[in-house]
């Protein structure tokens, strides 16, 4: 296919925290609020005068001072963090809020706020720790409405002036829902028999809205679905589509990787990914706009940390659904080294889906930097492919 | 550095002083320590009423099928031995004390295992008494069964998992292993991966109407609970809710959110044993535990002087029995309570002492391994540390409403939530930085202690996650910090003697100093239960 007129800018971007789209924001005044886990209500930290920032530390090489404090079985992505906040990366954010999503992120936020790895010269500097829902029910919704006020609104407003007034809320809400459906109608090709999109672009694309400025990336990403949607694709065909589903993906590389195995990324159920982080939140007039957010995140959530049995069994059916719907031939379910929750969560998807969906899963584990381990993956990979031709070959079931 | 001074025993030790000699490289002891002739003999009697305890299980309903049906079954024969684990050099009150707690402790989960047994559909088989049975995870504060007298809680993975890992140091290996082939990997918890391998390996007793499952301890224990339920719910039909206990306890801005959750806990509780919750039976739950907190305080008071009395795991392994599998619903805990209580004061005015000599006096923070649970008497015995309290027995220091009037219910469903989430260990282990590591200086001050054990339980991610902070703020404050390194349950991957010679090299290399008891520094125990 014909290459994507801002693909590059975007790869571009996503080659350090800091990109130019962050400086750019800074130097027009902007507070920026840096976050961590998906949990973290995502409009809330656009609102006028702020932009959000999801932290992440790409070509991650070194983990030791990380390691020192957290040793080396925290999960790689919490030490990623903390290293790259400690070597100064992150000197950008104002604030840092941090959901006890899970143990280890909160442990890399708490570490962050001890060693002061951000704060220094900023009087108005804040770190904040989110208590996030358990489970799937409107007691929830009420924590999260709760926390959202005590520990992102008001601190934002005592701190910055933010305006945090329902009608601002709703404003933030409408630019969020802008970028989510650029994100879905590209994804919408993703469904073609013949994608004009190949998984590894819909996945930089996706990681661009997490973590530069809305605001400054929405021209182009217009420009790059109208431009998809004339795009002639190619003729050869891929030999497996799957959809990739675990734990935080922020390194697009891991995703080229199992494209150049033959697979077809097809949908994403990651952290970071489109599903269901970039589904546009439905607003109605009657409901204030922040009790509206907070019921999105929890009830659409599919964080392992949800630990109730509608939740558990619904995370699978979502990722059967999603599989249905983008037509897959396999699921990979894949984590990120010392995760806890996705360990459980990938054995009893992974277990599920094959013997009550009946799809063929790849269950794998993954370094941070997938750099680090690329032969692994790609034998892993390539072997599922292999396996899911076979059973094509063979006229099996799915 | 911050030193404190040396306790000296002013009292001769009778009987032997030397117990490497009780060591050879088999399953058991060589022979029984000699402690003279009156705490020989009264150690005797309580081996001895062990032996009875362990009888008195086998002999009950469904014993004998268990025994052939589940694996970890058999560890249970080890429970005489097991108890020579805690007493190693105690005399005099010391080993009263340890006796009187530990044998408690024993009878209950015997308890556990007999009901267990009894109502289980492939052993006893009661369906009657399995019919009033709501199971419950063993780390939870079974709070949400206070006010339900009429129910029994059962704590399935107590027997399972738990106490058998105290009993042999082999019996998770199976079921780590069985987890791992599933596809959990290595790195996880132990405990609730091995349970959840004995879930995968259908190797739980199936007894119960419903069942409540909690998210204490931990992210792994949270996950492993999905997999356990989808077998209660889809193999064997028994129901499940799952309480919620908010990482963040400390904030005042979530206990609205438990408390919520504990009402709907006990309201699906009623639904499902169709029975009503009685608040009289709540509120005289509720004034043990208080008790019980008032109790534990002034233990720890004593254990500040010079001359601590009740310590080390019997002191938490209580603890836990008292605030957890309990939780102030049994009337028998109070008088052992007292009975503790009479001894601790008799020990403390008597100058009891378990070694020759107290050089350090230590906190012990982290998590205690199970496969090598006598760690902290043989620090006592070997180089002279007393261990004056651990992370593990400081539970809730608060004190909650007894007062039953209509107006107290919804503080009281407060009181249950906030009990709920400060379940022991994870208390300190969630909540943040300010519950585990600087509540830890403030005890190191308060019972003027000069050093701390750190436990390195390798797969505790909350505990993992601060160890940069906890070494540098012990630098910073002149407090020595031993840091001992185990998996919890699996002694594959730190051996006992492994553990014992992390201690060893820090006393010998950084405290140069040579141990009291040099016959017990390397300890043929490799294979034994």
């Amino acid at each position: 296919m014909r290459d994507l007129k801002h693909l590059q800018y975007f790869e571009d971007l996503l080659q350090e925290a800091n990109n130019e789209l962050i400086v750019k924001a800074k130097s027009e005044g902007k507070v920026c609020a840096a976050f961590l886990c998906e949990n973290t209500p995502e409009p809330l930290m656009n609102l006028g005068g702020t932009f959000g920032v999801r932290l992440f530390a790409p070509n991650t090489g070194s983990m030791d001072i990380a390691t020192y404090y957290m040793t080396s079985l925290l999960c790689e992505n919490s030490r990623a963090l903390l290293e790259r906040a400690i070597e100064g990366g992150f000197n950008f954010a104002d604030c840092l809020v941090a959901p006890d999503g899970c143990t280890m992120i909160n442990r890399c936020a708490e570490n962050m706020e001890l060693l002061h790895t951000m704060d220094g010269g900023k009087d108005n500097f804040f770190y904040e720790n989110m208590e996030i829902a358990l489970k799937g029910d409107e007691n929830g919704v009420k924590l999260m409405r709760l926390q959202c006020v005590n520990h992102i609104l008001n601190p934002l407003h005592e701190k910055y002036g933010i305006d945090i007034s329902d009608k601002a809320i709703r404003a933030a809400v409408k630019e969020h829902n802008e970028i989510c459906e650029i994100i879905m109608a590209l994804s919408e090709f993703r469904k073609e028999e013949k994608p004009r999109i190949t998984g590894y672009e819909f996945a930089v694309f996706t990681l661009a809205t997490y973590v530069c400025p809305k605001y400054l990336i929405k021209k182009k990403l217009q420009e790059t679905l109208k431009e998809v949607a004339k795009r002639e694709p190619d003729d050869k065909p891929y030999r497996a589509r799957v959809v990739v589903v675990g734990s935080e993906i922020d390194d697009v590389n891991l995703i080229k990787l199992i494209e150049d195995c033959g697979a077809y990324v097809a949908a994403d159920r990651f952290c970071f990914g489109a599903f269901p982080g970039r589904l546009p939140i439905p607003m109605n007039d009657e409901e204030d706009a922040l009790t509206q957010v907070a019921r999105h995140y929890v009830m659409m959530s599919q964080c392992p940390r949800y630990m109730d049995m509608p939740k558990v069994y619904g995370r699978k059916q979502y990722v059967a659904d999603l599989a249905k719907e983008y037509d897959v031939d396999g699921i990979i379910y894949q984590q990120v080294n010392f995760c806890d929750p996705w360990a459980y969560e990938k054995l009893l998807g992974s277990t599920m889906l094959q013997d009550d969906y009946g799809y063929p899963v790849l269950a794998v584990n993954r370094p941070y930097n997938i750099a680090s381990s690329v032969g692994q993956m790609r034998t892993r990979v390539q072997a599922f492919v292999e396996s899911i031709e076979i059973k094509k070959i063979q006229g099996g079931a799915k | 550095m911050k030193t404190v001074d040396i306790v000296y025993n002013t009292k001769k030790k009778k009987g032997e002083t030397q117990y490497g000699k009780l060591f050879n490289d088999g399953k058991v002891r060589k022979r029984r320590e000699w402690r003279g002739l009156k705490d020989t003999l009264y150690d005797f009697s309580r081996w001895l009423y062990l032996w009875g305890v362990v009888i008195d299980v086998t002999m009950s309903k469904g014993a004998i099928k268990g025994l052939f049906r589940y694996r970890w079954m058999s560890n249970y024969l080890a429970v005489p031995h097991a108890m020579d684990k805690f007493t190693m050099g105690m005399r005099d009150e010391t080993l009263r004390i340890t006796h009187t707690a530990m044998d408690f402790v024993v009878k209950d989960v015997a308890k556990c295992i007999k009901e267990t047994l009894r109502g289980d559909r492939r052993c006893g088989n009661d369906v009657e008494f399995s019919n009033k049975c709501v199971l419950s995870d063993e780390n939870a504060m079974t709070v949400f069964m206070m006010g339900f007298p009429m129910l029994k809680a059962i704590l399935r993975e107590i027997p399972t998992m738990f106490s058998a890992n105290i009993m042999t140091q082999q019996s998770t290996m199976h079921y780590l292993d069985v987890a791992q082939r599933f596809g959990i990997p290595g790195d996880v918890c132990p405990m609730p991966e091995a349970e959840a391998g004995i879930s995968i390996e259908d190797d739980f007793s199936v007894l119960g109407k419903c069942a409540v499952q909690v998210n204490t301890t931990c992210d792994g224990s949270l996950m492993g609970n999905g997999l356990i339920a989808k077998r209660l719910e889809r193999e064997y039909g028994i129901p499940t809710f799952q309480l919620a206990a908010p990482m963040r306890h400390e904030s005042p801005d979530v206990l609205d959110y438990a408390a919520e959750d504990m009402k709907a806990c006990i309201k699906w509780v009623e639904e499902q044993m169709g029975v009503k919750w009685d608040w009289d039976a709540y509120f005289e739950c509720i004034k043990r535990v208080n008790a019980t907190t008032r109790m534990r305080w002034s233990w720890l008071e004593v254990n500040s002087t010079p001359y601590p009395q009740f310590y080390g795991a019997v002191f938490s392994l209580f603890n836990d029995t008292d605030y957890m599998g309990n939780c102030g619903r049994s009337a028998d805990f109070p008088p052992i309570e007292k009975k503790i209580n009479d001894l601790i004061i008799k020990g403390y005015k008597n100058k009891t002492m378990q070694a020759p000599e107290y050089r350090h006096r230590c906190i012990v923070w982290g998590v205690q391994p199970q496969y090598c649970i006598d760690q902290l008497y043989w620090m006592i015995n070997c180089w002279g540390v007393i261990p004056l309290t651990d992370m593990l027995s400081m539970v809730v220091d608060k004190q909650f409403c007894e007062e039953n009037k209509p107006e107290n219910y919804e503080q009281a469903y407060k009181d249950m939530a906030y009990l709920n989430m400060n379940m022991i260990m994870r208390n300190k282990t969630h909540g943040g930085y300010e519950v585990l590591v600087d509540e830890l200086w403030e005890h190191v001050e308060r019972m003027n202690a000069d050093m701390v054990m750190m436990w390195e339980h390798m797969s505790c991610k909350a505990l993992n996650g601060l160890h940069g902070q906890f070494e540098d703020q012990a630098r910073e404050r002149g407090i020595h910090i031993v840091w001992v390194n185990h998996d919890l349950c699996d002694p594959r991957v730190f051996t006992r003697q492994q553990i014992r010679d992390e201690f060893s090299t820090y006393m010998r290399t950084v405290m140069r100093e040579e141990p009291l008891d040099p016959t017990i520094e390397f300890l043929p125990d490799e294979h034994a239960w």
